[in-house]
């Protein structure tokens, strides 16, 4: 059995547990409980015949009073960044998160969802600076709540994984 | 009843009590220290530093279950929970001591397999009646500075950091399920009779495990209880007590004082756990 350790990495409110939620039960809440340490939830994936089962490390976003747990993140084997398009500075602070990510994990898979889609008249990223940060990151939209995006977002992980897998078990 | 383990780092403590109103407390509880070492006898080695190697890293467990009222058996549910993991984990003691980030997954593996089993354990207990025992459980590992949860029910896990108090757990009841799913509010789950029904118990029908970690720092307080405290003793009450309290033993002994000054409905329990500043 291939296990991989994903990690959902992202400010706070950025919709890390909802995502889960959504790819692993198929539910969506509006209500809106902050994540605390990290919750662990396990999913198996079928990739061209060959099972994977992701083992997602919800960790609890990055906010004003604390910063992200660098240990939560060894032995990630992909990262999957939440960024929230309503909020400019959650994406805005991608590539500071990513500095510490890869301090801690090293250069491992990276995806970047960017949530909230089904908001979309709400966002206060414009596509200029989607285009942008899709020149740096694996970018996916996603919406938790339709869950547009969802599978596929989960899907790139797994494939980066797995397309990985040879260097390191 | 109580127990109380001081490991290097963390002075922790439980008590239990049947409550007010109950007749039987169908709740059970755990403190243990999992130790691997070496007695060396004899040596002629001047530096006997060398058997650190056999040495491991000691792991605290600290578990609470609470039968389900109501139905026959909830107290041998309960116990039976117990048994089976602290059972499983003997088994597994290895997988803790050798623990690394590598093999985090494999350990956490065991610890859900562990509850999978006491759940098949309870269930033939019942020998298939419906709505046989059933009980919660809330089990956290410590192996500084990692601490490892699996819940399944109502009971909580909570930790005081920063003098904050945060709740770790989420209750499997239907008024939470029916909160999350925007049906109710959380007044209407709070006054609804069959809010706190849970949808998830071991020997229930339906049990889920729910699995995290939290990475604890030095003064940092754990507490895992049973709802005979929390139906009583609010957030806030709870935070001032695990802040006031000079040790574990009297924290629980004011957490169970107040709880039963709060009417003392049900069984209580809770274990404290306090790592050293």
């Amino acid at each position: 059995m291939i296990q991989k350790k994903v990690c959902m990495v992202g400010l706070f409110g950025t919709g890390k547990t909802s995502l889960v939620q959504r790819f692993v039960h198929t539910l969506f809440s509006e209500r809106y409980l902050s994540t605390v340490g990290v919750k662990i939830d396990r999913k198996q994936v079928e990739l061209d015949g060959t099972s994977v089962t992701l083992v997602l490390w919800d960790l609890a976003g990055r906010d004003g009073q604390e910063d992200i747990t660098t240990s939560y993140l060894r032995g990630a084997h992909a990262i999957l960044y939440v960024a929230d398009g309503t909020r400019r500075e959650t994406c805005d602070q991608l590539p500071e998160l990513r500095a510490l990510v890869r301090e801690a994990a090293g250069d491992v898979p990276e995806v970047v969802a960017l949530n909230k889609s089904d908001l979309k008249e709400r966002w206060t990223i414009t596509d200029a600076d989607e285009q942008a940060l899709a020149s740096t990151f694996d970018l996916i939209r996603t919406s938790a709540k339709t869950g547009d995006g969802v599978e596929d977002a989960f899907q790139r992980i797994a494939r980066a994984t797995l397309a990985t897998r040879e260097a390191r078990p | 009843m109580t127990a109380t383990a001081v490991a290097a780092r963390v002075d922790a403590s439980g008590l239990t009590d049947v409550g007010l109103k109950r007749k039987v407390n169908e709740d059970h509880f755990v403190i243990a220290a999992l130790q691997k070492s070496a007695d060396v006898r004899q040596t002629s080695l001047p530096d006997q530093r060398v058997f650190d190697v056999l040495r491991g890293p000691e792991a605290l467990i600290f578990l609470v279950a609470d039968g389900v009222g109501g139905r026959p058996g909830g107290a041998l549910a309960s116990e039976t929970a117990v048994t089976s993991l602290i059972e499983y984990l003997g088994r597994a003691a290895g997988c803790i001591h050798q623990l690394d980030v590598d093999r985090e997954h494999e350990f956490l593996g065991h610890l859900e397999a562990a509850v999978h089993e006491a759940h098949q354990r309870v269930v033939a207990q019942s020998g298939g009646k419906v709505m046989g025992p059933a009980t919660t459980l809330t089990m956290a590992t410590l192996l500084w500075p990692r601490c490892y949860l699996v819940h399944v029910g109502d009971s909580r896990a909570f930790y005081l950091h920063k003098g904050v108090l945060k709740q770790l757990t989420r209750d499997q009841t239907t008024g939470e399920y029916m909160v999350d799913a925007g049906a109710w509010t959380e007044e209407m789950a709070a006054k609804a009779p069959m809010g706190g029904t849970l949808v998830s118990a071991l020997g229930g029908d339906e049990m889920t495990v729910a699995v995290g970690l939290v990475d604890l720092q030095p003064g940092d307080v754990l507490l895992l209880c049973t709802d005979g405290l929390t139906r009583h003793v609010g957030d806030e009450r709870i935070a001032e007590i695990l802040k006031r309290a000079p040790d574990a033993e009297t924290a629980c002994r004011e957490l169970v004082a107040d709880a039963l000054a709060g009417g003392g409905q049900d069984n209580v329990t809770v274990i404290v756990a306090r790592t050293q500043s």
